[in-house]
């Protein structure tokens, strides 16, 4: 229901229809629109079909570099039906809930959004423009829209206490700068007294600065005028709060403090996005085949699914102790325990009767060498000898080395069997930068690459988070011919993520001051060598 | 070890003609209750072999006779069959319980055919095939 023939003076952004703008942290970057995708898609939202994003207002024709920002257009029916629009106060849902009943009740719009890790905040856009007046000039046409209208009336209707929060990013004003600029939007009128403190109703007005790639302002100028902003936003905070980081959703502090940490452990933030990616909801069967120390887990775990997993090593299952252990993680967060399996993911057609697909998602950290090295069942030696009966039980298989081109094709192979039809597989590839997506990622004709998102952690080293989809039915007559295609440019490519330890130490090798860390790293081994000898001849 | 794990474990050792489904010879059985999402149980019919259930749950209620069922565990009654059956609530509840909220912590599960036996510790069931077994 838009209206086209309305005339918007200075932005596309229409005030017939009822827009959000959303407001990005500045770190893993090629993650943003995926999560977010993938989040609104649990709730059936599709950009482009259910909503538009809009172009940006900016004040210089074009930007080169990234901005946090992001507006999306809903027509205000659809948003109506779809949405608890009312929004007043906090309201950001946790996801803690498992295998609760389905919430049939609208949600708010911050509820939908605030699981996405990388979103600090969204606002009902109330107006936006390249410069501060331009802004002012854009809330002043907001009646003048069917959305903005009813927006409007229902903001006048409740005598709720409210308050102008100014995001300056790069820039400060003073308190009378403050004050001036707050004045300007004084013509909405708004009944309900100004509450500094904890008011219901928080608006917020945010003049965006341009931000060189690490996120910090590019311009280093003091004088405000001399930095002109790049675009001025005005509207009303969802959910209650200006930053929803940290705030009362899930989040990687807590997950931080859990009892069973390994080496391997994933970081909580990525585990969160993983699972966001995976499309992980309450009832979701979800699967790790290389379960490790269970931080992948745990967070499906977090977010309602029925949690299983596997792993070849049984150190890793049975954590450190009584008390910290994988399943001690669950505990810690009150969750039901998950079912774990030691096997061996290269034989998992052999250990599980699969007759029908059972995963909605399986979400992983497979091994690369570079943490922990990858094996799997068999023996280096050319005689293989059987084990006598009696000491079957505490015989700890022999392992070999599982090259890591064949890691990546069964995990693909028991991903293509054993998820539902539109299941996801989301997995963690170490590489270089020089990596070519379309050649090097393994391949799987029943599976579909949905996202792939690239995360530096070094200069030349980074992680990239691969989606797929399940497109296609599985035909275990198949399966040889599957694994034989997994590879384009042939295994090769799967080293190109095996050898990153080899990789990098001569990356790091050909650095200067190479051999002085070198050294110092030694002398620090050795010291710690030594007082660990002298621990234990203590407890002699 | 869940029941609902049990349902898919399978022993293909080399020269087994059928490895399923594993006998449960549990030694300690542990339960703990878990929300019930019966559409989430609904879901789950068509993908297990519910026969493979009835055994498991009888295997489990013989250990639990033996053992003069210490803790009272309760295992409700399940139909012969659910192909035809309405499944309600009720239904669904008693299969939750049974797939879900009872556990084999320690034990063995015993290959039909040969015989082999994959210990569980803590839980957790040990697949692991030696290498003359592949």
């Amino acid at each position: 229901m838009t209206n086209n023939t309305d005339m918007e003076h200075h932005s596309e952004i229409s005030h017939n229809r009822y827009n959000v703008l959303i407001e990005f942290a500045h770190i893993h970057l090629e993650f943003q629109r995926p999560e977010l995708e993938s989040v609104l898609s649990l709730h059936d939202i599709a950009i482009g079909r259910d909503c538009i994003e809009v172009p940006l207002p900016s004040s210089i024709p074009t930007v080169e570099n990234y901005r946090p920002f992001l507006i999306l257009s809903f027509d205000y029916h659809y948003a109506k039906e779809k949405f608890n629009l009312d929004d007043d106060g906090y309201v950001i849902q946790s996801d803690m809930s498992r295998f609760s009943k389905i919430d049939r009740t609208k949600p708010t719009i911050a509820s939908v959004l605030s699981r996405c890790t990388l979103i600090r905040s969204a606002i009902e856009l109330w107006g936006a423009g390249p410069s501060f007046d331009s802004c002012v000039e854009h809330a002043r046409q907001l009646s003048s829209g069917c959305a903005g209208r009813i927006t409007l009336e229902n903001c006048m209707k409740l005598s709720s206490s409210w308050k102008i929060t100014i995001h300056t990013l790069g820039t400060k004003f003073n308190r009378e700068e403050q004050n001036d600029m707050r004045m300007k939007f004084a013509f909405f009128n708004l009944p309900g007294k100004v509450q500094m403190v904890n008011p219901t109703n928080e608006f917020l007005l945010i003049r965006e600065v341009e931000l060189d790639p690490k996120g910090t302002p590019l311009s280093q100028e003091r004088d405000n005028f001399l930095s002109p902003p790049l675009a001025v936003y005005y509207g009303r905070v969802l959910g209650g709060i200006r930053d929803w980081r940290g705030n009362g959703r899930l989040d990687q502090f807590s997950l931080k403090k859990r009892s069973y940490l390994g080496p391997t452990s994933m970081d909580a933030e990525l585990s969160l996005i993983m699972t966001n990616l995976g499309l992980v909801r309450n009832g979701s069967f979800c699967f790790d085949p290389f379960v490790g120390t269970g931080s992948i887990l745990l967070t499906c775990g977090l977010r309602g699914g029925y949690c299983v997993g596997t792993d070849i090593d049984i150190r890793v299952l049975r954590g450190r102790s009584d008390e910290e252990n994988v399943l001690s993680n669950f505990k810690q967060f009150r969750l039901n325990r998950p079912d774990l399996i030691r096997s061996d993911n290269a034989l998992y057609h052999r250990h599980y009767r699969m007759n029908k697909p059972i995963y909605d998602v399986i979400v992983t950290d497979p091994p690369y060498g570079i943490r922990a090295g990858a094996r799997k069942s068999g023996t280096k030696e050319e005689k293989i000898r059987a084990i006598p009966e009696d000491r079957r039980h505490d015989h700890i298989a022999q392992t070999k080395v599982y090259p890591v081109s064949d890691v990546m094709g069964d995990l693909l192979d028991v991903s293509a069997r054993t998820l539902v039809m539109g299941g996801r597989l989301v997995y963690i590839i170490p590489s270089m930068r020089d990596f070519d997506v379309e050649k090097d990622l393994p391949n799987h004709e029943c599976l579909e690459i949905a996202h792939v998102c690239y995360q530096p952690l070094q200069t030349e080293l980074g992680r990239r988070v691969v989606v797929m989809k399940k497109v296609k039915e599985y035909d275990p007559s198949l399966r040889e011919s599957y694994l034989s295609s997994v590879w384009i440019n042939g295994p090769e490519s799967a080293e190109k993520c095996a050898n990153i330890r080899e990789r990098l130490l001569e990356a790091a090798k050909l650095k200067p001051g190479y051999e002085e860390k070198a050294a110092y790293r030694k002398k620090r081994r050795q010291i710690t060598r030594e007082e660990k000898k002298k621990q234990r001849a203590k407890h002699v | 070890m869940r029941l609902l794990t049990h349902n898919y474990l399978q022993s293909t050792v080399k020269g087994t003609e059928k490895g399923y489904p594993l006998k449960i010879e549990a030694t300690t059985i542990e339960y703990e209750e878990s929300p019930f999402d019966a559409e989430f149980v609904r879901s789950l019919i068509p993908k297990i072999d519910y026969s493979t259930v009835l055994i498991g749950i009888q295997q489990i209620s013989d250990k639990l006779e033996e053992s003069n069922n210490i803790q009272g565990i309760t295992i409700p009654d399940l139909p012969e069959s659910i192909e035809n059956e309405d499944l309600q609530e009720d239904l669904l509840k008693k299969l939750h319980t049974v797939l879900f909220d009872i556990h084999v912590v320690e034990g063995d599960l015993v290959c039909p055919d040969t015989g082999r036996r994959f210990n569980i510790k803590k839980g957790i069931p040990n697949m692991i095939l030696h290498a003359d077994e592949i």
